[in-house]
């Protein structure tokens, strides 16, 4: 009898506890209904919780909700191939429309994402390319031409086009830098005559080594109007040297960095501005394009795209962001990453 | 526990921790299959109903597998081992290297990075056997340490990629309709449940995970026991890290990171106490069942990561209180009728 009782308890409390786990989980997520235009994409970030991505993540939300599309944001919490590759399968066995991704490993994730493009899965990347084989279209964020020839028009705005400026790089073989440095060197050349760069020294993505660097740089130099930091370590470095050397207005810096690294110095007026892409523009256009992707707005060999009033260049299989974008004083408070 | 209520077979068998988490993963089954399975608008069924779902779902959960199967006997000797994850890692980047950079063929990498696996088992359980320290200190030190090993040959950057198609068919590939590791799976799976259930060494892990200090007047060669059940670890760990690399197709640095955790979720889930002498293989695998089902249904409805860590501890929870109530239920009574001396007996009932 007692034995009777304690079965009948427990099945109610497995009973109850299954009852509760399908009010819970039903009200969240209801099935897809088969409905015609409505697409449902999945965005893949290379971990949700970066500020980075959030940001993309309240661009692109915001063109699925002017497309009336269903936006899947979901991936690793951490930087982690295996977690992408998982979501990807997911996402191809639940039957999203399309999927955007941020790859963490190029080589990685071409495997699955080929497995979705064979069973008809459209495939864009932004911000981090997987193989080209493995998407339509990759969504650059910037190009090095454009980043070069940003930082050193900037330069020189602020140096009135004349007189001595010096660059801290990361380290002396890094190829991103490199080739930033080559458009800035192109821009220089073509258009600054009277700017002199008088050092090109590595900072090795170092806080420390930079900043000492930019000491060195300021003694070394007393001319000096401007630093211009090219990996996002140095652009904080170098705006505490100068402050620290008590140059603040005498000696600008400018940088390609993050926003919120970088806040406080361009409120003090250390550092004038840092340059990078919109991140919300990133991911507002990859939604567009992956939308228009399955629409069959846009195609492989075009040579633009518009969205509203805006056009976008392509590229060979890149769409083009465009400019940089400039986060100085008035902008970079509404700016988290 | 099973000698006194023979006579009611039966009901022991339904009150089983085994028997209600079967009964949680079938209504886990059906449960995704109804919110979860939906036609798309050309008329293809898609999402967990499908057979694809899950495959998808037995290749996702075979490393975690692996290892849960593993972690059985260690838990059932009341040890733990938290170093699988790194285990699983540091072989993943040897069997990389060596065939990247050393020029081995795959057959000989793989021996290389199974060898890699058993001689970092060995090196806990000689930590753990000959110098007497706990298990859980143990493997805490050689989780960071194996870990920190996989970075430093890699430099934390490097990955190794390029590996042959008939490599990584072993990861993604079908074979005769299924997954190409999983008849790995099933082996190391019987395997491991002959071991515990069919084998002496069964009982002389449970024994020494009652007592280890019985075990050893008993006469049973506790040393080599515990040896044998944290190099058979280490070594599935391995076979893990490269089935890991084959399904990526890459073996990195971070391989298998947190795995060590689920494995353990896994395992208790199941059934088996965490401080030893209790426990079955089979109850292992439910669990896996378990917290595979939940965390790729949770996915393929469309909710989100966050959500399925949080439902798995939740079920982690409940799994463990369902089969506890029924013998604090049961017990009650009991005690009720030890006291029968106090001087006012309670009128209510």
């Amino acid at each position: 009898m007692k034995r009777i009782l304690v079965l009948l308890l427990t099945a109610g409390l497995v009973l109850s506890g299954c009852g509760k786990s399908d009010t819970g989980s039903s009200a969240t997520s209801t099935p897809v209904a088969a409905s015609g235009k409505k697409l449902t994409i999945g965005l893949l970030p290379k971990a949700k919780g970066n500020p980075y991505f959030v940001s993309v993540k309240n661009g692109a939300q915001k063109a699925a909700d002017e497309l009336g599309d269903t936006l899947i944001f979901d991936g690793p919490t951490n930087d982690d191939a295996a977690k992408q590759n998982e979501t990807v399968e997911n996402w191809i066995n639940s039957g999203v429309d399309v999927i955007a991704v941020a790859a963490e490993d190029e080589n990685s994730l071409s495997t699955p994402l080929r497995k979705a493009q064979a069973k008809g899965i459209k495939v864009v990347s932004f911000d981090a390319d997987v193989l080209p084989d493995a998407r339509t279209f990759f969504v650059n964020q910037a190009t090095p031409q454009g980043i070069g020839y940003a930082l050193m028009d900037k330069a020189a705005e602020l140096c009135g086009k004349e007189g001595e400026f010096a660059i801290i790089t990361a380290k002396l073989t890094a190829a991103n830098q490199n080739e930033w440095k080559k458009y800035i060197d192109e821009d220089l050349k073509k258009n600054y005559p009277k700017m002199i760069l008088v050092d090109f020294r590595p900072g090795d993505d170092d806080k420390a080594l930079s900043q000492t660097v930019a000491t060195e740089l300021m003694s070394a130099h007393p001319n000096l109007k401007l630093i211009m930091a090219i990996s996002s370590i140095a652009v904080p470095a170098a705006a505490e040297a100068v402050k620290q050397a008590g140059k603040v207005g005498k000696v600008n810096v400018i940088g390609l960095g993050l926003p919120n690294e970088n806040k406080q110095y361009v409120h003090d007026g250390v550092t004038n501005c840092v340059i990078l892409w919109n991140t919300g523009d990133l991911g507002y256009l990859t939604v567009q394009a992956a939308d228009a992707l399955v629409k069959g707005t846009l195609k492989p060999g075009d040579k633009s795209f518009k969205v509203g009033t805006t056009t976008y260049e392509i590229s060979g299989d890149n769409i083009l962001l465009g400019q940089p974008y400039t986060f100085e004083k008035s902008n970079i408070d509404k700016f988290d990453f | 526990m099973s000698s006194t209520s023979k006579s009611h077979g039966w009901k022991s068998l339904l009150l089983s921790h085994e028997f209600i988490l079967f009964a949680v993963v079938v209504a886990e089954w059906i449960f995704f299959y109804f919110i979860a399975t939906s036609k798309n608008y050309t008329g293809h069924t898609v999402g967990f109903g499908t057979m694809d779902a899950q495959f998808d779902i037995l290749r996702h959960t075979c490393e975690i597998g692996l290892l849960a199967l593993v972690m059985t006997p260690i838990i059932l000797t009341g040890g733990i081992d938290l170093s699988v994850g790194s285990v699983l890692g540091v072989s993943a980047i040897i069997f990389g290297k060596l065939w990247h950079d050393e020029h081995f063929s795959i057959p000989a990498a793989i021996c290389g990075a199974l060898i890699i696996g058993a001689s970092a088992g060995g090196l806990n359980a000689f930590l753990i056997t000959w110098l007497r320290l706990p298990p859980l200190i143990v493997t805490l030190g050689t989780y960071s340490l194996f870990r920190g090993l996989a970075e430093a040959i890699t430099h934390g950057s490097i990955t190794y990629t390029g590996f042959p198609d008939s490599f990584n068919y072993l990861g993604q590939e079908r074979w005769l309709g299924m997954p190409a590791q999983l008849p790995i799976f099933v082996i190391v799976a019987i395997g491991v449940w002959l071991l515990v259930h069919r084998m002496t060494f069964g009982r002389s892990f449970r024994a020494i995970g009652y007592a280890p200090e019985g075990a050893r007047y008993a006469g049973l060669p506790v040393e080599r026991r515990l040896a044998m059940v944290y190099v058979l670890a280490g070594v599935v760990a391995a076979l893990a890290g490269i089935i890991y690399t084959a399904r990526l197709g890459e073996a990195k640095a971070d391989s298998g990171t947190g795995y060590e955790l689920f494995a353990i979720t896994a395992v208790v889930l199941g059934g088996t106490s965490i401080f030893g002498g209790v426990g079955s293989v089979h109850g292992t695998l439910l669990g896996v069942a378990a917290v595979a089902i939940l965390k790729n249904g949770i996915s393929l409805a469309h909710g989100s990561t966050e959500m399925a860590d949080m439902l798995t501890g939740v079920l982690l929870i409940l799994a463990l209180s369902a089969s506890i109530v029924p013998k604090i239920l049961s017990k009650r009574p009991a005690r009720v009728q030890t006291v029968p001396s106090t001087p006012q007996p309670t009128p209510t009932t």
